[in-house]
């Protein structure tokens, strides 16, 4: 039975190999869609990421965080779904704008180390030499820096800084590991022939990088930035339970959590911390799973689709 | 539609695949992008919230009159054991144990086990005759003499002497003294003021007569002498007296291994976060019962968990948010009394000068119009903060004398009564405008107004006061920043007008005096409003001249007083506090309070471990 899945597949494949050749999109595409569970984790997270950014737009961040003392601690109940918090607001609102914000600094986090990293690591693969020598210098320096230490540092010191000055302190310090990662494909991607060529018929260098090379690495970057996604929702909401996250009045994920340091709402009070940590847990889970499937998808070998 | 993008693209192949990573990455981040943005225009909840909700129940409301203040013996006393002591707080203490020098609350804590002052008080908070020095009183009610009781010795086994006691004065009267002490009391003593200002060498007032025996003349004789006037902690000079003052407070023997002459003596401090005490047999009073104490600093997280699972015998305080969930524990007994305290809300109208050694108000700070600081006041609503946040055991202050000093305290000063809509006429009235393109008031010359409302940052109900509190000011159109700001660092800030508070919230421990000089007088840095004014001192004098020995004048002076403070508004207070705090059922012979007669030596344990909850 097994087999005979398994050989009808290689036919399918070969059918449709003869009409054209897969992009690397397409690959990952099917790889995602084969990976059943990569598959609901997908669907899971763009119902999550709409259903939080549309839900935003409708509530009022302002309105939400109003302390309202006419309902500290209240249950779930039909007019707070998720029930209030001790200063009365409402925790359904606090997770969705909580999820907005720490989804939000995610995704920008994600996306600054991505330019940074890839720039930097595929000029520092391109060039080798000196260049190369310069700047993996620059990341070995950064990446002995105790990075946690420097955010929280700087979070203490700096009394009022926004969303945006927080994710570029934390972008400071993560873009390291994408650089190295791109520098060594790009250091074998160099060697091949199509650079060769390239080169020799006087295409410039700045064309072969981000026209000729930046394409080859795009699977590899899609996966490393959907794994990065993951650990920068983790990196937020850990340093916002600490208290060294978001500014006091942003909600996020993190801070609904760390109101469970408080023992009378650990025991008492679970519709504070549980949702927040529910969607934290599924969040990063399913994340995973797409950029585990991608990263399958990525190597011939493994390739499930 | 990947397809669809490829058919439309450019001439090259390569050029489109490079098109496409950014597609991709638009794809992956766009809608987040775009999720960011909150400006929206819905607005549906009512402003009045007269509707009470269904869900909480109106009852659940405590009373500070019922509780007991003596821990109800269970058992028979054993011979020794530890009491395990939680210094609740949120942030290590200071440790600056010494009582010349400390500051905050935290290190009395750490303090009121190894040393303590010379006189006692009864529950009057009037000197009385059983402390570790007696006292007599000249005719003219002028000159006070004391006498040290013979076994009084330091911990170190040098007797406690009457040059330590003068020792005290002079450090603590010294220009070069760094804590914060010094105040009118100290300025009562003859000739302090000339050895203040460095014109003299010593302090003509004070006179050892003899070991044991010092002399202290004051200038005007006032109730309030009587009532936490005089200073009686001792400074061992066969310790700090080759010491610069300015030292002092920095020194080993005050960080390190301090000294005093209490029931226990300092084994081990761990900076900040525990100390250990073991018994001194040659306490005063007799042998302690115990065989000494661990203090140990726990925060407000975890301070419950710590009772019930009998990781503690006692604690400096209690969240009293806390209070209604596990007022059944089994193995507590619960104590509560009327605190000598007050929580407020004050407005910087200047600063301390140093130099001259008084407060100087600022004409141009930003609180400096009454109205402003009036209408703020009509914004909030204290009742229901009380009521809500803390079932009760919090209630809507009156006054600036708190209900603990019976014979002082006026439930029915005129005040502001709460109405925001009063507070929006007052300030549109003053020219605190609204400007319509940002919403907020401005002031009366057209500048924006931005208000710095410094809150202590600690348990979660804090912080919701704090907000309930920047919120209830935005309701009437002032734009506020709230800074939520660590205890020590806070009172730092207060203490040395940092430039941007214009507004913070703090609570008063208030002395065993009534007399509030040493809060709101024009010399004292307490005074962190900065307030002051003729009528201000007039008042204040008043309150500790000789008149004032007749209880019924200094009553009304002090509600005079009070209701002047009331309209000028540099401060308004808030609420008035029950101190309920529960004790191990394993304790014997503690109350809390003034004047129980019962002293730490006399605290006993009926096992060796501390009880757990069943």
């Amino acid at each position: 039975m097994v087999k005979l899945f398994k050989s009808k597949k290689v036919e399918k494949n070969l059918v449709v190999n003869k009409d054209e050749t897969y992009s690397g999109f397409q690959i990952l595409w099917r790889e995602l869609v084969k990976d059943r569970v990569a598959l609901i984790s997908l669907i899971f997270v763009s119902v999550i990421v709409i259903g939080v950014g549309v839900i935003s737009l409708i509530l009022n961040q302002d309105e939400i965080v109003r302390v309202d003392l006419f309902s500290l601690n209240q249950p779930p109940s039909s007019e707070y779904r998720l029930g209030t918090d001790q200063g009365g607001r409402d925790v359904f609102g606090l997770l969705i704008i909580g999820a907005r914000n720490s989804l939000l600094v995610a995704a920008l986090v994600t996306l600054l180390t991505g330019i940074i990293g890839i720039l930097l690591g595929i000029v520092s693969g391109y060039f080798g030499g000196q260049v190369d020598h310069l700047l993996m210098r620059i990341v070995d320096y950064s990446n002995i820096l105790p990075t946690l230490m420097i955010i929280i540092a700087f979070v203490t010191a700096v009394p009022n800084y926004t969303i945006i000055q927080f994710s570029l302190i934390m972008t400071l310090f993560r873009w390291t590991s994408i650089a190295r990662l791109i520098r060594s494909r790009t250091l074998q991607e160099r060697e091949l022939e199509y650079v060769q060529a390239s080169k020799t018929l006087g295409t410039s260098n700045f064309k072969t990088i981000f026209v000729q090379v930046l394409p080859n690495l795009s699977s590899l970057i899609i996966v490393t930035m959907t794994l990065n996604l993951a650990a920068n929702i983790g990196l937020e909401s850990g340093l916002s339970f600490l208290g060294f996250g978001f500014p006091d009045d942003t909600p996020s994920l993190g801070t609904l959590v760390s109101s469970a340091r408080n023992p009378q709402i650990l025991e008492l009070r679970w519709w504070i911390w549980m949702p927040a940590s529910i969607l934290i847990l599924l969040l990063m889970l399913s994340i995973n799973n797409i950029g585990q499937a991608l990263k399958r998808a990525t190597d011939a070998r493994q390739r499930r689709g | 539609m990947l397809d669809k993008e490829e058919d439309r693209g450019g001439v090259k192949m390569k050029k489109k695949r490079y098109g496409r990573v950014f597609l991709g990455l638009m794809i992956a981040f766009g809608f987040m992008l775009t999720a960011c943005r909150n400006e929206t225009p819905e607005e549906s909840t009512s402003e009045d919230g007269s509707e009470v909700e269904a869900g909480m129940e109106t009852d659940g409301m405590y009373s500070i009159d019922d509780f007991n203040n003596i821990k109800t013996p269970m058992g028979e006393a054993i011979e020794g054991g530890v009491l395990n002591f939680g210094l609740v707080s949120d942030t290590s203490f200071e440790g600056t144990l010494n009582y010349n020098f400390y500051q905050g609350n935290p290190d009395a804590q750490v303090l009121q086990f190894f040393d303590e002052g010379f006189l006692s008080w009864d529950e009057n908070f009037v000197y009385g005759q059983d402390g570790a020095a007696t006292y007599e009183i000249s005719e003219d009610g002028r000159t006070f003499t004391f006498t040290i009781r013979d076994h009084v010795n330091w911990h170190d086994g040098e007797p406690v002497t009457a040059r330590d006691w003068a020792f005290a004065y002079e450090v603590i009267g010294d220009p070069d003294y760094d804590g914060v002490r010094f105040g009118a009391d100290f300025l009562n003593v003859v000739g302090m003021e000339e050895y203040h200002k460095g014109e003299a060498d010593e302090i003509a007032g004070i006179q050892i007569l003899n070991d044991k025996q010092l002399e202290i003349e004051f200038i005007r004789t006032t109730p309030s002498i009587l009532t936490g006037g005089i200073w009686t902690y001792p400074l061992a000079y066969h310790i700090f007296g080759e010491m610069e003052v300015a030292e002092m407070s920095a020194s080993n023997e005050i960080r390190q291994n301090p000294v005093g002459f209490g029931p226990f003596k300092v084994e081990t401090i761990v900076p900040g976060e525990s100390v250990t005490y073991v018994r001194n047999d040659d306490y005063w009073r007799g042998r302690p019962n115990l065989d000494g104490v661990t203090l140990r600093v726990i925060s407000p997280a975890t301070v419950i968990q710590e009772l019930r699972t009998g990781g503690v015998d006692l604690v400096s305080s209690f969240p009293i948010d806390q209070f209604p969930e596990n007022e059944a524990l089994s193995n507590l007994e619960w104590l509560g009394i009327v605190d000598r305290a007050y929580s407020y809300i004050g407005f910087k109208l200047g600063y301390w000068d140093s130099e001259l050694g008084q407060n100087v108000m600022d004409p141009d700070a930003k609180m400096a119009d009454v109205n402003l600081r009036q209408a703020m006041w009509q914004a909030v609503d204290n009742q229901l903060v009380g009521e809500r946040f803390y079932h009760g055991l919090r209630w809507e202050a009156s006054g600036l004398i708190a209900p603990s000093h019976k014979a002082f305290y006026n439930p029915d000063l005129e005040r502001p009564p709460y109405d925001p809509e009063l507070a929006k006429q007052l300030l549109d009235e003053a020219g605190y405008t609204v400007n319509e393109s940002t919403g907020y008031r401005e002031t009366p010359d057209g500048e924006p107004l931005v208000i710095n409302f410094y809150h202590m940052s600690g348990d979660d109900v804090q912080e919701a006061v704090a907000r309930y509190y920047a919120q209830a000011w935005e309701d009437i159109g002032l734009q506020i920043n709230l800074e939520l700001v660590e205890f020590n660092s806070f009172y730092d800030q207060v203490g040395e007008d940092h430039p941007d508070i214009d507004v913070y919230a703090a609570a008063w421990t208030v002395g065993i005096n009534v007399d509030p000089t040493n809060l709101y007088g024009p010399i004292t840095p307490f005074n962190y409003s900065r307030f002051v004014s003729d009528e201000n001192t007039r008042l204040l004098e008043l309150g500790v001249s000789e008149a004032a020995f007749d209880l019924d004048y200094r009553y009304d002076i002090y509600n005079e007083w009070q209701q002047y403070m009331l309209e000028q508004a540099p401060v308004f207070p808030t609420h008035y506090r029950a101190n309920v705090t529960p004790v191990n059922n394993r304790v014997l012979n503690y109350g809390v309070g003034d004047g129980t007669g019962l002293y730490w030596y006399d605290v006993a344990l009926t096992q060796e471990e501390t009880l757990a909850a069943e």
